[in-house]
């Protein structure tokens, strides 16, 4: 990217981790300031000792503190920064805080206020979709009209998902195949919608059997330029939360892929939408239709910067610039194949149990084509206080079988030690043989325990684990050096 | 060094009889000994099991350093005695290693007669602590006895060597800085109280272990006073009131991890300084030596034949290898240890007493431990040798022997009678440890000569009164005599009285030996120093 | 008494011997062999097993220890015999802290229902102008304090009863 002024020096970045991380990075390339808030419990970590100015914030709890919107525009302003990365989670997608933020007279990096209430209200999304004449599942809102919700999902068919408007992340979601069992889904689903997102407002739509979930990147600028690059496809998931992420998809002809590419950059456009987004499918039964629009960068971002070299992060920090894009849809090209595998501090093999310790070794993989992503130190104390989510392990190589062999060594390469983590649980599913078909949905893990759950230790693998802890642990190495040569050498005998 | 060349024909038919027979003397020595182990009535098992308690070789097991060696001492002691009804005298002795440290291990045999002490369970225990003593040796006793077994106690009680004796060695040990550690595991009641009292340290286990000078039901009978095990002398009492325990233990196995621990701390001084090499296997098969040793005991074989399935690589420098032949005498290596070897090779005359003497004092000059390979009858008689002085040239012998400041390490290999006993290092001159092999015989003279003395004297004093005996009568007379010096000279006779640390296969002596000598480099070797050699 | 590492919850006894040159492992109904460790740098070495060498990262933290070779990261435990055996439970289930000495209360700093740990403070004492703090001597839960704040006691007086913990 040629040398660009901006109109602000210094970006506050009102996020944490391997994130934040990464926005300093693409700062630091643009020749800017990087200001960072930070709650105690992160005050050991890169992100604080890499940035060139950090804003200590407190909370009652460390999550509190990075969703105070109040704290974090105060320090926005104090320490001078005329602009403000939200990244992703916390404050990415609050309409308020954007607005809170230009009000500052700060510039927000991420889409307009108004994209983020229209796409973040997943009804007046889906009806806006729909209204622009672009693919959405059958679907019945409860609201159009509420006596006859009921009914008019009925209508539908099963297999039906039941989803809170409001919500996200998977939360409150349900997979009804019964009609019998409609109402009872209905009633949870609502108590959770209430619950995690404070609206207990519901949708239904259609539920596509073995969905794969394709997701586009868009950018648009504020002179009306919007692009795709390319999709995504996140289907190995957990609880609807994304593990392995990939492009291209495996499941797309090239007609497909340029189908739903463009309808995802046709919606961008429709929105009017600025800066970065990511517009995400169902595809499944060669049908595709709208889920919902993520208006912030998200987290397997990285896959699309592989095989196209755009820097995401830099493109987002130039338009909110008032910069136009530096190049148009035919500019755009995609090379080789890339991977995103998620290290988490969990426990697979333990029902994916949240794990935590102190990080006492640290050594990433460090060759041609692995990048990795990492918002944590060797010595960091590894907390539950946030998402467990500690590095991404992104590939990228000519092919996908290239790809995915690389993938595979990278994660095995990654040494963690102090906190246990789902890596070897990574290169099981990179493996496994229905993941290096292509032939992935939604629901495989699901129906694949094993991989979570791991096959029991091969004996040569215990005894070599035996063996080195035997040979480093003091008491077992003292109580051999202790034992008489003579007696050694004799051994087991009795006369 | 020169190897020995061996001149056995391992193909000849005395060699394949010997073999024969020894294997099977062998085999008769592991079947007794794993029956007076662990060969136990169900109900006596069972009992243990009842009580929580474990069975005392596996208490033993978890306190020895796993893939470490046991020697075990006189595991038949009592077996022709008290009609074979008390198996290693209820008591377990050996050397071990607990937390890289040679140790005595001194262990109560709960599962016999409720470990209770018999005469020669006594003395079995007197011997292992005069054992710790001699080679400084720290000591762990497992304590598990129902007390004295009182119906024998005129015999155990009152004199000099007996029980009063496990007592003062425990106080001698703690004088000379070798410590004890006495785990509790069941009732410690009158004198076996001493035990862990007399302890440096030691460990109680809960709801089992006990101490008091007198149970509930004499105490009851003393004073009228009705008390409980557990407050009269429980783990809870004596480790937070009395403070004669040291440690409470929730369980055997905890008693025993705890044991482990203080043995960890014990202080370990440098041992004595013997010339030492790496060590070599014996060029020669061990095993040779069951074809090696006669079938018949009254034949003569060369000892060079066993030194050479004994020594390291074979290897023997013999002294004086021309003169006093009867006395094989030489330096050899065991396990890389240097030792001086003394074996017979057919009775002592004055020259083979003189080299033994002479050799005895180049070796504990040389601070080399001496190795006493028996097979002895005697020494020479007649009027010329005693002309030569034979009588004052054993005596030399003897005095060397008494006075060798070195260990000495004393292996009966097949007979050992009358002076050739003692002027071959016998039990009454201290070596450090003494064992037998099966075929093994001691006693004064021969059965056959001392049946034949005792019924010459009887005849020639029936004679006196004019009175002739017949053939059947001299046989009635001396078979029994017979009999009984063959019985009380077997080598199983004698380690039921403990007048030897234990029986050993031939092929198990290399081993024993070198944990043996090992252990006794634990003490210090004193300064060479002899009395009056007559001249 | 061999010695116990837990590895993913499953209990494996071992012991290491030495040799002439190195040293002998013999894993309980397992492995038995030469194995040995050249630490190469902080926390990296090469482990043989049997002639074949092959490159370890390892991190100890108390008597945990974390590995990670042939790809993966495991970590193991090594089981204290001492701690392991003590804590096993008798027919009691209850455990008392007595006052060393005679003295006052000063504070009381737990409630029943309180779940300690051992070395948890339960109890301010004050005697012979000296302050001392009474300790929970293993993990259990607070089941009743015998005094309160300002009282009194002689030497062995029971303070405080705990249960034992799970």
């Amino acid at each position: 990217m040629a040398a660009i002024s901006f109109p602000f020096e210094t970006v506050l970045i009102a996020n944490r981790g391997e994130i934040a991380v990464r926005i300093i990075g693409s700062l630091r390339k643009l020749g800017l300031r990087a200001a960072i808030v930070y709650h105690e419990v992160d005050a050991a970590t890169p992100a604080v000792a890499l940035a060139d100015v950090a804003f200590k914030i407190s909370g009652r709890t460390p999550v509190s503190a990075y969703l105070d919107a109040e704290q974090i525009v105060t320090a926005a302003r104090t320490v001078g920064a005329g602009a403000l990365h939200p990244g992703y989670g916390f404050l990415s997608e609050n309409a308020g805080f954007a607005r809170a933020v230009a009000a500052a007279g700060i510039a927000f990096i991420g889409p307009s206020p108004e994209a983020i209430e229209l796409m973040g209200d997943k009804i007046r999304a889906r009806n806006f979709v729909e209204g622009n004449g672009f693919p959405v599942a059958p679907s019945a809102i409860e609201e159009s009209d509420p006596p006859t919700f009921l009914a008019r999902a009925r209508s539908i068919g099963v297999p039906l998902l039941v989803k809170p408007s409001a919500g996200g992340g998977g939360k409150g979601m349900r997979i009804v195949r019964d009609l019998d069992l409609l109402e009872d889904a209905v009633a949870q689903a609502r108590s959770e919608g209430q619950r995690y997102f404070g609206d207990g407002r519901l949708y239904i739509e259609r539920y596509v059997e073995k969905p794969r979930h394709i997701e586009v990147q868009v950018l648009g600028d504020a002179f009306g330029n919007v692009v795709h690059l390319f999709e995504r496809e996140c289907s190995v998931q957990r609880r609807f939360q994304k593990i392995i992420e990939e492009t291209p998809s495996p499941a797309l002809s090239p007609q497909m892929r340029q189908r739903i590419c463009e309808t995802a950059a046709g919606i961008a456009r429709a929105a009017g939408y600025r800066n970065a987004g990511t517009v995400e499918f169902i595809f499944g039964g060669g049908e595709f239709y709208f889920l919902e629009m993520n208006t912030r960068l998200q987290v397997e971002h990285p896959v699309t910067e592989m095989i196209t070299g755009v820097d995401l992060v830099a493109e987002q920090i130039a338009i909110a610039a008032n910069r136009p894009l530096s190049f148009r849809q035919p500019d755009i090209s995609a090379q080789g194949h890339a991977i995103e595998a998620r290290l988490y501090a969990e426990s697979p093999e333990r029902g994916f149990l949240p794990t935590s310790g102190k990080v006492l070794m640290l050594d990433y993989p460090h060759e041609q084509g692995v990048r990795v992503d990492s918002g944590i130190a060797q010595g960091q104390s590894i907390t539950t206080a946030f998402d467990p989510m500690l590095a991404k392990v992104i590939v990228h190589a000519p092919t996908r079988d290239a790809a995915v062999a690389k993938a595979i060594r990278a994660v095995q390469k990654v040494v963690l030690l102090g906190c246990e983590t789902n890596a070897a649980f990574l290169a099981r599913v990179l493996g496994d043989a229905g993941f290096r078909s292509g032939e992935v949905h939604t629901g495989y893990l699901d129906e694949n325990p094993t991989i979570a759950s791991g096959i029991d230790g091969d004996p040569d693998e215990v005894t070599g684990l035996l063996a080195v802890a035997a040979l480093v642990t003091r008491p077992v190495r003292d109580a051999a050096d202790a034992v008489p040569a003579l007696h050694a050498a004799i051994g087991d005998w009795r006369n | 060094m020169q190897r020995i060349v061996s001149l056995t024909d391992t193909r000849a038919q005395e060699f394949r009889t010997n073999d024969v027979h020894n294997r099977l003397l062998a085999a008769e020595l592991r079947e007794r000994q794993q029956a007076a182990r662990f060969a136990r009535p169900e109900r006596d098992l069972e009992r243990l099991r009842r009580q929580n308690k474990m069975f005392v070789r596996d208490r033993i097991q978890a306190l020895l350093d796993p893939g470490t060696p046991f020697l075990e001492l006189s595991t038949l002691a009592g077996n022709k005695a008290y009609d074979n009804e008390v198996p290693g005298a209820a008591q377990v002795v050996g050397i071990g290693i607990v937390s890289g440290r040679e140790v005595i291990v001194h262990a109560d045999d709960a599962s016999v007669k409720g470990g209770a002490w018999y005469p020669l369970s006594v003395k079995k225990i007197v011997r292992a602590l005069d054992v710790a003593i001699e080679n400084r040796l720290p000591v762990v006793h497992l304590c598990d006895s129902a007390g004295g077994f009182l119906p024998l106690q005129a015999e155990f009680f009152a004199d000099r060597y007996y029980a009063g004796r496990i007592f003062r060695n425990q106080s001698i040990l703690s004088k000379m800085g070798v410590p004890q550690v006495a785990v509790v595991m069941g009732h410690c009641t009158a004198g076996g109280a001493y035990v862990p009292a007399l302890s440096d340290y030691n460990i109680i286990v809960r709801g089992t272990g006990a101490i008091f000078l007198a149970g509930p039901p004499l105490v009851k009978a003393a004073t009228g006073e009705e008390v409980s095990v557990e407050e009269l002398g429980g783990a809870d009492m004596h480790t937070s009131v009395s403070g004669t325990g040291d440690y409470f233990a929730s369980s055997e196995m905890h008693a025993l991890a705890i044991a482990r621990d203080i043995v960890a701390r014990f202080n370990r001084i440098p041992k004595a300084a013997v010339d030492h090499v790496a060590p070599e296997q014996p060029a020669y098969d061990p095993s040779e030596l069951y074809g090696i040793i006669p079938k018949d005991p009254r034949v003569q074989f060369d000892m060079r034949e066993i030194v050479a399935r004994l020594a390291d690589g074979s290897r023997f420098h013999e002294y004086q290898p021309r003169y006093g032949q009867t006395l094989v005498c030489g330096f050899a290596r065991l396990h890389g240890y240097q030792i001086g070897i003394l074996a017979n090779n057919g009775v002592l005359f004055s020259d083979s007493a003189l080299k033994g003497a002479h050799f005895i004092q180049l070796c504990d000059k040389n601070r080399t431990p001496l190795l006493f390979l028996q097979n002895i009858t005697g020494f020479m008689v007649g009027r010329d040798y005693e002309r030569r002085g034979i009588t004052k040239d054993g005596a030399k012998l003897i005095m060397a022997v008494a006075g060798a400041a070195v260990p000495k390490f004393t292996v009966v290999c097949n007979g050992s009678y009358g002076a050739g006993t003692y002027g071959m290092s016998g039990r009454a001159f201290d070596p450090r440890f003494m064992f037998t092999w099966p075929q093994s015989q001691i006693s004064v003279m021969g059965a056959e000569q001392a049946a034949g003395v005792l019924t010459d004297i009887k005849a020639k004093q029936l004679a006196r009164n004019g009175e002739r005996l017949s053939e059947p009568q001299l046989a009635a007379i001396r078979e029994p005599i017979l009999e009984d010096y063959r019985e009380r000279s077997s080598a199983y006779y004698a380690t039921s009285e403990l007048w030897d640390d234990g029986i050993l296969d031939p092929v198990d002596t290399r081993n024993a030996l070198a944990i043996a000598l090992s252990a006794a480099l634990n003490a210090p070797i004193e300064a060479p120093h002899y009395g009056v050699f007559r001249m | 008494m061999f010695h116990k590492f837990d590895l993913g919850g499953v209990m494996h006894e071992l012991w290491l011997a030495p040799t002439v040159n190195g040293y002998y492992l013999r894993i309980l109904d397992g492995w038995s062999g030469p194995v040995a460790f050249a630490e190469e740098s902080t926390g990296r070495g090469s482990l043989t097993v049997a002639g074949t060498s092959e490159a370890v990262a390892f991190a100890v933290d108390g008597d945990v220890i974390h590995i990670h070779m042939r790809g993966r990261t495991r970590s193991l435990r090594y089981v204290d015999p001492l701690r392991a055996l003590a804590s096993v439970d008798g027919d009691d289930g209850h455990n008392v802290a007595r006052a060393p000495m005679p003295g006052t209360v000063v504070a009381l700093k737990v409630v029943p229902g309180d779940a300690v740990t051992a070395g948890t403070v339960l109890v301010v004492i004050e005697s012979m102008k000296l302050e001392t703090q009474i300790r929970a001597s293993q993990d259990g839960i607070v089941e009743r304090l015998h005094v309160k704040d300002g009282d009194s006691f002689d030497r062995d007086a029971i303070l405080v009863t705990l249960s034992q913990g799970n």
